[in-house]
C-alpha cells in the first residue's frame, strides 16, 4: 500500500517539476511572459464562470422587479448587477433568460454546434455538445430530463430553448421551497450551471 | 478580456475524448501543476504559437497511445500526464522546445534542490 502511495507521489513530483521547467524556459526563452499563464487562467477563474450565472438567479429570486427585468431585457438586467468585465459586452448582449415556474420547464439545447452562455454557466460540459443529447433534447425532451432526474409531468409544458450565435439561452430555476431563511449569497452558493439549462432542479442542502 | 480565443478553445474541446475535466462546469484541477500546465497550453495558443487544433490532435494521440499500451506496461490513467505529453510535443514540432534543453533544465533544478536539502539539513 504504501509503495503504491510512493508511487503516485513520485509521479505528481516529477509530473510537477516538469511543468515548471517547462513554462520557466518559455518565459527566459520569451516565448511567453511571465504573467501570460495567470491572465489566461483568471478569465475561467474570475471572469467567466457559472458564479455570475448563480448571482443573477439569486438576485432574480430575492427581488421580483429585477426578474421581470431580466425576463423582459437580460443584457440590460444583468448590466445592472455590475460583474466582471465582459459580462455587459459583446457576449453578454446575445444573452436572453427564460424561467421555469409551476407547469412550466425550459430545457436549453443548441442543435447547431455548441453555442453557449459561457459568462454566465462557464464551461459547457461534455455532454451539451454530444449530437445524441442535441437531437434527443429536441425530439423527447421529458425522457431526456427524466435520465437526468428531473421528472417532468404530463400537466407540466416542457420548453426547448435552442441556443445560436445569436441568442444564448438559460433558465431561470425554480427558487427551492423554503429558503426563506437564505440571504442572496447563500442563495447563490445552491445554483449549479446544470439547473441553470434545465436539466436539474435545485433542492435544500439536507441539514 | 475572455477574448473569442478562448472561447473558440474551449468550445472545440468539447465532447471530444480530449474535454478536460470538469465539476459542475468549472475545469477540475486536484495539483497545481495540472492548473499550471493547462494555463500554459492555452497562453502558448493565444500567443500564436500554435494551432489549438495542432495541440488537440497531439493530445488525442498521447490519449490513444496510452490506450494502446498493454496492459501490464500501462501506467494508471491520469489525464494531465497526456495533456503535458501532448504539449511537449507540440513544442518540439513547432521548434520552441528542444527536449535536451528541459531535461537539462530538470536535473538542474534537482541538484539544485537537493543543494537546498543538504543545507537544511547541515
Amino acid at each position: 500500500m504504501s509503495q503504491l502511495f510512493d508511487y503516485e507521489k513520485q509521479r505528481e513530483a516529477e509530473s510537477a517539476a516538469k511543468v515548471r521547467a517547462l513554462e520557466a524556459l518559455l518565459i527566459e526563452k520569451g516565448v511567453i511572459g511571465s504573467d501570460s499563464v495567470d491572465t489566461v487562467l483568471a478569465h475561467f477563474e474570475t471572469v467567466a464562470g457559472p458564479f455570475n450565472g448563480a448571482k443573477i438567479v439569486a438576485r432574480a429570486w430575492v427581488d421580483p422587479e429585477y426578474k421581470a427585468r431580466l425576463l423582459a431585457d437580460t443584457p440590460k438586467a444583468i448590466a445592472e448587477l455590475n460583474l466582471a468585465q465582459g459580462m455587459d459586452g459583446a457576449e453578454g448582449e446575445h444573452m436572453l433568460a427564460v424561467a421555469n415556474a409551476p407547469g412550466v420547464h425550459n430545457l436549453i439545447i443548441c442543435t447547431l454546434c455548441s453555442c453557449y452562455p459561457w459568462p454566465i454557466l462557464g464551461l459547457p460540459p461534455y455532454w451539451y455538445k454530444d449530437p445524441v443529447f442535441r437531437a434527443r433534447g429536441v425530439r423527447e425532451p421529458r425522457a431526456v430530463l427524466k435520465e437526468f432526474g428531473v421528472p417532468v409531468g404530463a400537466e407540466t409544458k416542457v420548453e426547448v430553448w435552442d441556443s445560436s450565435a445569436q441568442i444564448r439561452w438559460f433558465v431561470v430555476p425554480e427558487r427551492p421551497a423554503n429558503s426563506e431563511h437564505l440571504n442572496e449569497e447563500q442563495l447563490a452558493a445552491l445554483v449549479t450551471p446544470e439547473s441553470m439549462m434545465g436539466v436539474a432542479l435545485i433542492e435544500l442542502p439536507a441539514i | 478580456m475572455f477574448t473569442r480565443f478562448e472561447e473558440f478553445a474551449v468550445n472545440s474541446m468539447l465532447g471530444q475524448k480530449d474535454s478536460p475535466p470538469r465539476s459542475h462546469g468549472r475545469l477540475q484541477f486536484t495539483q497545481d501543476w495540472q492548473r499550471s500546465l493547462y494555463g500554459l497550453a492555452l497562453a502558448l495558443s493565444k500567443a500564436g504559437h500554435f494551432e489549438w487544433e495542432a495541440f488537440r490532435q497531439n493530445l488525442i494521440g498521447s490519449i490513444s497511445t496510452w490506450e494502446q499500451l498493454p496492459c501490464d506496461n500501462q501506467p494508471p490513467w491520469d489525464y494531465y500526464e497526456r495533456y503535458l505529453e501532448a504539449l511537449i510535443k507540440v513544442l518540439q514540432e513547432h521548434s520552441l522546445l528542444d527536449t535536451d534543453e528541459l531535461q537539462a533544465r530538470l536535473i538542474e533544478t534537482k541538484s539544485e534542490s537537493t543543494t537546498t536539502d543538504l543545507r537544511n539539513i547541515a
